[in-house]
């Protein structure tokens, strides 16, 4: 065979195979097409979750800026010295999800925190409140913390035993808070209620007894009365609200929230989250009897 | 090319040796900033540069100054890792020590003791505070340190005015809230008068140390019976005279009763009331008068000092006596007592 014949007879042969391959390709496809499950096709709604490898480091969104909740130190978007409620409690959720490491990231402004596209993070905690707003990007655990409202008696008053024993009271609320709200809602007072332009002063209207009663968020009394015990009433009961602050988990992430659930749920058993919210709010709203 | 660059740095760095030494008058020294009873104070020390006057920051007051009451809510041993400046901002860089502890109004002081500090030396404009390099956020109460800060907070102790003062004092039931006029006026002296006979304070009208103190945490007063309805209760100890509704002060009323026991004690109603009253025993017109027993009534009169000086009637001063008149209506229990036996 002459060279030229033999270079014919190559290409004729290399046509042949890449006819064989291109069926194959062809072949492939139509199987791919009948067979693969069902998250390739672009119109189904419903993804099958996949298997992510577990991370060695858990990766949490903070607001920061609450000296008693979070706050820290920020460099280069990474918060390098962190401190609070909310801070200790991702340690503990961390320890508990298996992970040992933790590394807290900053986003700013708190709006980015659910807002933003993309998400490099696996749980945000940053005293986010459930609503459809939230529920529609992230999975939301079950409260960690109430947002119920506390009562403040003024001192020689006794404790209340039910919700209506309020109503003909002098009540006062933080002039547009949620204890404003919590007052015209639930307690719908006979005397209308007053409204302080500041803690200081609405604190100031129970000592000198010109409010039989102050109306407060129940995480913030134990640092509202810190130092004050003697010069108030007993704080005993709170105006249940049903709300709370939850860990937002990101969506196709490692972390399922019902991992979450149920960390927060020993946390609660086992007295942990009873702990770390008296070492940091002073009063564990929980443990405030609720008025009905 | 290289020279030049050169001497840009030696220039530039120059510059920064300029900023960092304190432009002050040689030997004067600087001040450094401490607290005393949680108010600052400032401290002469010796140095001349801004990183100097940050060491002696972070060093605390001296055992003579301890022992004049001077204290540092800076942490004891907290690192300096670096002072820069730039555009007359000064940046401070500590270490995680300076943020440590939970009390906010010592975190509060501590970055205020350094904003003084730094902020007192002529020539800068601003003070950044770091902590490990980063910048902190919601660590130190009522400062936003993501920008510079120009000015420290001034402490809350010490900053209420007269006005604030006479708000406590109509919250507390001893005085009318017209008498919220923001100066020391008479209606202020009588208002603290009653208070200080309620706290059981030397009684001299003023608004002192002492008085204002107890002011800040004083509670509503109460009633020594316990009676339901509207009613008057004298304590002749105090001298005072507790307008009563529901058990609950409503107002509390600097008075002056009889010298030498001459009000009874005991429990009466008020049975006579008269816009003007003339008593006939001291031919003197009494306004605003009130009988409970016999001659004896509650009624206006020029001089209520602090004791017991009367005849036997309940001497009220002038501001109060217009709203005990209205609230004495007739039939209204009056209760006279010593607080020591009752």
């Amino acid at each position: 065979m002459s060279p030229r014949a033999a270079a014919k007879a190559m290409v004729g042969g290399i046509g042949v195979v890449a006819g064989l391959l291109g069926l194959v390709v062809v072949a492939a496809a139509a199987i791919v097409a009948l067979g693969l499950p069902a998250e390739s096709r672009a119109d189904d709604p419903l993804p099958v979750p996949v298997a992510q490898p577990r991370p060695t480091e858990l990766v949490i969104a903070l607001s920061l800026g609450d000296p008693v909740l979070q706050a820290g130190a920020v460099r280069d978007g990474q918060v390098i010295l962190a401190r609070g409620l909310e801070v200790d409690l991702a340690r503990d959720l961390a320890r508990r999800l298996g992970i040992p490491r933790v590394r807290f990231i900053y986003v700013r402004p708190a709006s980015r925190l659910l807002a933003a596209k993309a998400r490099p993070w696996h749980l945000t905690i940053a005293s986010i409140r459930p609503g459809r707003a939230a529920s529609s990007v992230a999975d939301l655990s079950k409260p960690y913390l109430g947002t119920d409202q506390a009562v403040i008696l003024r001192r020689g008053l006794p404790r209340l035993s039910a919700l209506g024993e309020l109503r003909s009271r002098i009540t006062c609320a933080l002039r547009g808070g949620d204890g404003a709200r919590a007052l015209a809602a639930s307690v719908a007072p006979t005397v209308r209620p007053i409204l302080a332009p500041s803690n200081e002063r609405l604190l100031q209207l129970v000592q000198t007894g010109v409010c039989d009663a102050a109306v407060v968020p129940a995480d913030a009394v134990g640092r509202l009365v810190a130092g004050r015990g003697a010069l108030l009433g007993p704080i005993t009961a709170r105006i249940e609200l049903g709300s709370g602050y939850v860990v937002a988990v990101t969506r196709g992430g490692p972390i399922a929230v019902a991992e979450v659930d149920r960390a927060l749920m020993r946390m609660r058993v086992d007295g942990t989250m009873h702990r770390l919210v008296r070492a940091w709010l002073g009063i564990d709203p929980a443990r405030l009897r609720p008025l009905r | 090319m290289s020279n030049a660059i050169a001497m840009k740095c030696s220039a530039f760095l120059a510059l920064v040796a300029t900023a960092l030494a304190i432009p002050s008058a040689a030997g004067a020294g600087t001040s450094v900033w401490f607290l005393s009873d949680g108010k600052p104070v400032p401290v002469v020390r010796g140095g001349t540069t801004i990183e100097s006057a940050v060491r002696q920051l972070l060093a605390g007051p001296t055992p003579a100054e301890r022992g004049r009451g001077v204290r540092s809510a800076v942490p004891r041993a907290t690192p300096l890792l670096s002072v820069s400046v730039a555009q007359r901002i000064v940046t401070v860089d500590l270490g995680p020590r300076f943020a440590a502890g939970r009390d906010e109004q010592g975190l509060q002081g501590r970055v205020g003791q350094l904003v003084r500090t730094v902020t007192g030396i002529p020539g800068v404009r601003a003070v950044r505070v770091l902590v490990d390099g980063g910048v902190p956020v919601g660590l130190f109460p009522g400062y936003d340190l993501r920008r510079p800060v120009t000015a420290a907070l001034e402490p809350v102790q010490g900053q209420e005015s007269i006005r604030d003062h006479q708000q406590q004092l109509v919250d507390l039931g001893f005085m009318a809230p017209s008498g919220l006029t923001g100066t020391l006026d008479t209606q202020t002296s009588t208002a603290v008068l009653g208070f200080q006979k309620w706290a059981n304070l030397s009684r001299d009208g003023a608004l002192g140390e002492a008085t204002v103190a107890a002011l800040q945490r004083a509670t509503r007063p109460e009633p020594r019976l316990r009676a339901p309805g509207r009613r008057i209760e004298v304590q002749l100890r105090r001298q005072l005279a507790l307008l009563i509704q529901g058990n609950r002060v409503v107002r509390a009323v600097h008075i002056s009763s009889g010298a030498g026991g001459a009000t009874p004690r005991g429990s009466f109603r008020v049975y006579r009331k008269e816009r003007y009253s003339w008593s006939v025993p001291f031919k003197v017109w009494l306004p605003w008068a009130s009988y409970f027993t016999g001659g004896i009534a509650f009624h206006e009169y020029g001089s209520v000092p602090t004791y017991a000086a009367s005849h036997g009637c309940v001497r009220v001063n002038r501001y109060d006596a217009p709203t005990l008149f209205g609230f004495a209506e007739t039939g209204t229990p009056v209760d006279v007592l010593d607080e020591a036996t009752a």
